[in-house]
C-alpha cells in the first residue's frame, strides 16, 4: 500500500500553517509547517513546551487543528479521525511503553494489522517486520511485558509498521531507556527508513536524534525556528548553545 | 511479580503458539520451544482427560442424593461463572449483576414451559435467545461506561428486575414463587433426576468452555484482550471496541440465561429474591477471580471451590451468619496471595521449576545475527527452511 505513492507530490506528509491548542487554552502550535519527504527521518527537537508532541497528536488525528491543512501523499486529511489517519497511512507510536504487556509479542504485532482485512497482506507484513526486527521474531511467543524496555519499543515499531504506513510518527522512542537500548532503538529507526518508511521523530535527546535523522526542525513556541539537514544543525554553534546544551559537534558522526 | 516471566505460564491462553504459524521465527528458539511445547501439550491433554474423567465419574462416586445435588449446584455455578467470564475475562468489564440474565433465563424458560406446549429444552434454548436479544439494548446502554460506573449499572439491573418480578404477581407468581414443571416424567426418581441434570449441566458447561476457548484463540479474542488491557489503545489500532464488547456481552448473557434456564428445570421452583440476587452475581465474580479470569478453566475451578465451600459452610454454620464470614476469609486469602487467581499462581509455581527461557538482556540486531551464525555453524539440526537471512534487510523491504 505504501509503495504506490503518487509521484505528483514531493512530500509524504505535509503539515501546513497548523494552529492547534487544547481546549480554550492558548494556542500551542502557531502556524507550524513541517514536511516529510519519502524514506526520510525528520526529527523535531526543541525545549519542553515547544509543541513537539502536539505536532504528532495533530498528525495522528488525536487533536484536530484549528486551522491549517494536513496532507498525506498530497491528499487532504485534515479533519480525519485517528482511525482514518491510520488508514490514510499515518501510524503513531505513543510516548512511553504502549505494548499490551499481558499479551504475547505476536498478538501485539497482529493487533497492529487490525484494520487490514487481507490475510495474505498481513502475513507478508509479519514476515517483513520479523526480518526488520529480529527481536520480534525471536520472542514471538513471549509475553510482551517480559521484554526489556528497548525490546518493547521494537515491538511497538513492528506493530506500527503492520498497516504499511506512509509515515511512522515516533513520540520520544528513547524515553526511559538506557544508552545502549537507546542506541538499538535509533539503529532500528534507521532500518525502518532504509526499508522505505518515512519517519517523523520527536525527541528530548536532541543530539542523539539529530545524529540519526536526515532532516531536523527546531521548534520553539509553536513554530519551526530553524530547519535543515540534521548534520548541519548539529554543527550550528548557536543552535548547540540554545538547544543541545553546550558545544557543537565538531566531528560529524556520519 | 505476576506471571509475566514466561509465556506458557498461562495454562490456557497461549493461542499463538500454534494458531499463528511463523515460518520465519528463529530456528534455535523453535527447536527448544518445540520439544518443550510438545511436553506442555501432552501434559495439558492428560490434565484435560483426568479432569473430564473426574467430573464424569462424580455421580457414580457420590455417596447419596444430597451430595449429588451439591454436585449439580456446583456445575450450575460453573456454567454461570464460565458464562460470566465471556465479559469479565475477555474485556475486563466486571459485571456484578449477571444474576439478571440467569434469572431472566430461568423465568423465560419456566413461563414458556407453563404457557406453551414447547418441549422444555426447546423452551430453555428459546429463553436463552430471548435474553440474548434483550441483552442488546442493555449492552448498548451499559457498555458506554467503564469501571465503577459499569459495575453500578449492572447492579441496578438486578435490583430493578427483582422489584419487577416481585410485583408482577399474576405472571411471575411474585414472592410466592413459581413452580416449574419437571422435564422428566414421574417414573424418574429424585436421585436419577439429579444424575441426569448433572450430566446436562456438564454438557452445557462443555459447550460454554469450547466457545470460550475458540474465542480465546481467535482474532476477535485478541481484540477483546486488547480492550481489557487498554481500551483507548485498542481503539487507536482500529479494533471496533464497542461492537466487540457488545458481542461478548450478548454471548455471555446467552450462556448465563441457558444456565439459569437449566437450573429452573432442575430445581423446579423460582423465587425472585433468589433469582435476582446480588449474592448470586457476586458468586460468579468471586469464582472467576478465584480460579483466574484469564484461564479457560479458572471459573470452573473457582466454582468447585466456592460452591463446595458455600454448601459446606451452610451445612455447618447455616444457622448463623458465620458461613458468610468464612466465605469472606476465603476471598481475602486469595486476594492477598493469589491476586491473579489460582490457576495463574499455580502455573507460575510450576514454571519456576521448569527450565526457563534465556534472560531478557538487551540484544542488538548485530549481536543477534552473530548468535545465529554461531548456532548455525555448530550444526544443530537445522534444515534448509530454517536458514533465514535475518541479519540483512529483507527482500520485501524495498517494496
Amino acid at each position: 500500500m505504501a509503495s504506490d505513492t503518487p509521484p505528483s507530490t514531493e512530500f509524504l506528509l505535509e503539515l501546513t500553517d497548523i494552529q492547534a491548542g487544547y481546549g480554550r487554552a492558548a494556542l500551542v502550535l502557531r502556524g507550524l509547517t513541517v514536511q516529510v519527504p519519502p524514506a526520510t527521518v525528520v526529527c523535531l527537537v526543541g525545549p519542553n513546551g515547544a509543541g513537539k508532541s502536539t505536532v504528532l497528536k495533530v498528525a495522528s488525528g488525536m487533536l484536530t487543528p484549528r486551522s491549517g491543512t494536513i496532507r498525506v501523499a498530497g491528499k487532504d486529511v485534515t479533519k480525519n479521525s485517528p482511525q482514518q489517519m491510520l488508514t490514510a497511512g499515518l501510524s503513531h507510536v505513543l510516548q512511553g511503553h504502549s505494548v499490551f504487556k499481558e499479551m504475547t509479542v505476536s498478538e501485539n504485532v497482529l493487533l497492529g494489522a487490525y484494520s487490514v482485512k487481507d490475510k495474505s497482506v498481513v502475513s507478508d507484513r509479519v514476515d517483513f517486520v520479523k526480518s526488520l526486527f529480529p527481536v520480534v521474531a525471536d520472542r514471538w511467543n513471549a509475553l510482551a511485558g517480559a521484554l526489556s524496555g528497548g525490546q518493547q519499543k521494537q515491538v511497538e515499531f513492528a506493530r506500527s509498521l503492520m498497516v504499511s504506513p506512509q509515515v511512522v510518527l515516533l513520540d520520544e522512542p528513547s524515553m526511559g531507556l538506557d544508552p545502549k537500548a537507546t542506541g538499538t532503538v535509533f539503529e532500528q529507526v534507521v532500518r525502518m527508513r532504509d526499508a522505505g518508511t518515512a519517519v517523523l521523530l520527536v525527541e528530548q535527546n536532541a543530539r542523539r536524534a539529530l545524529e540519526t535523522a536526515d532532516l531536523g526542525c527546531v521548534l520553539d513556541l509553536g513554530r519551526v525556528h530553524i530547519q535543515g539537514p540534521a548534520d548541519e544543525l548539529l554543527r550550528d554553534p548557536q543552535l548547540a548553545e540554545l538547544y543541545l546544551g553546550g558545544r557543537p559537534a565538531t566531528t560529524p558522526t556520519h | 511479580m505476576r506471571n509475566a516471566s514466561d509465556p506458557t505460564s498461562d495454562s490456557t491462553s497461549d493461542p499463538t503458539s500454534d494458531s499463528t504459524s511463523d515460518p520465519t521465527s528463529d530456528p534455535t528458539v523453535r527447536t527448544d520451544a518445540g520439544s518443550r511445547g510438545r511436553a506442555v501439550l501432552l501434559a495439558k491433554g492428560i490434565g484435560l482427560l483426568v479432569l473430564a474423567a473426574a467430573v464424569l465419574s462424580f455421580p457414580s462416586l457420590a455417596p447419596d442424593a444430597f451430595i449429588l445435588s451439591v454436585g449439580v449446584v456446583i456445575m450450575s455455578y460453573a456454567v454461570l461463572a464460565t458464562s460470566w467470564n465471556f465479559v469479565g475475562g475477555f474485556t475486563g468489564y466486571i459485571s456484578l449483576g449477571h444474576a439478571a440474565y440467569s434469572g431472566l433465563g430461568a423465568y423465560a424458560t419456566a413461563l414458556l414451559v407453563i404457557h406453551t406446549s414447547l418441549n422444555p429444552w426447546v423452551a430453555m434454548l428459546l429463553g436463552g435467545l430471548l435474553v440474548a436479544a434483550l441483552a442488546v439494548p442493555i449492552g448498548i446502554a451499559s457498555l458506554r461506561v467503564r469501571g465503577a460506573s459499569f459495575v453500578i449499572v449492572s447492579i441496578a439491573m438486578v435490583l430493578i428486575l427483582l422489584l419487577v418480578f416481585q410485583s408482577w404477581g399474576e405472571v411471575t407468581g411474585g414472592s410466592n414463587g413459581l413452580r416449574v414443571p419437571r422435564p422428566f416424567d414421574e417414573s424418574v426418581l429424585r436421585p436419577e433426576q439429579h444424575e441426569r441434570f448433572f450430566y446436562l449441566h456438564v454438557a452445557l458447561l462443555a459447550v460454554a468452555l469450547l466457545t470460550w476457548w475458540a474465542i480465546d484463540r481467535s482474532r476477535f479474542g485478541t481484540g477483546l484482550k486488547a480492550i481489557r488491557e487498554d481500551e483507548d489503545k485498542a481503539q487507536s489500532l482500529g479494533v471496533p471496541t464497542f461492537n466487540y464488547k457488545l458481542v461478548a456481552f450478548i454471548v455471555s448473557a446467552f450462556f448465563t440465561a441457558l444456565g439459569g434456564g437449566m437450573y429452573a428445570l432442575w430445581f423446579g421452583f423460582l423465587d425472585p429474591i433468589f433469582q435476582f440476587s446480588i449474592l448470586v452475581g457476586s458468586y460468579m465474580v468471586l469464582m472467576s477471580l478465584l480460579g483466574g479470569i484469564r484461564s479457560l478453566f479458572g471459573p470452573l475451578l473457582g466454582a468447585v471451590i466456592v460452591g463446595y465451600a458455600v454448601e459446606f459452610f451452610k451445612n455447618q454454620y447455616g444457622d448463623t451468619q458465620f458461613h458468610l464470614v468464612a466465605m469472606g476469609l476465603l476471598l481475602g486469602i486469595v486476594v492477598l496471595f493469589m491476586p491473579d487467581g489460582i490457576i495463574p499462581a499455580l502455573s507460575s509455581l510450576i514454571n519456576r521449576f521448569s527450565p526457563q527461557a534465556a534472560s531478557i538482556r538487551e540484544v542488538s540486531a548485530g549481536e543477534l545475527a552473530e548468535q545465529r551464525r554461531a548456532a548455525a555453524s555448530e550444526g544443530k539440526d537445522l534444515d534448509a527452511t530454517e536458514a533465514e537471512p535475518t541479519d540483512s534487510l529483507p527482500e520485501g523491504a524495498k517494496r
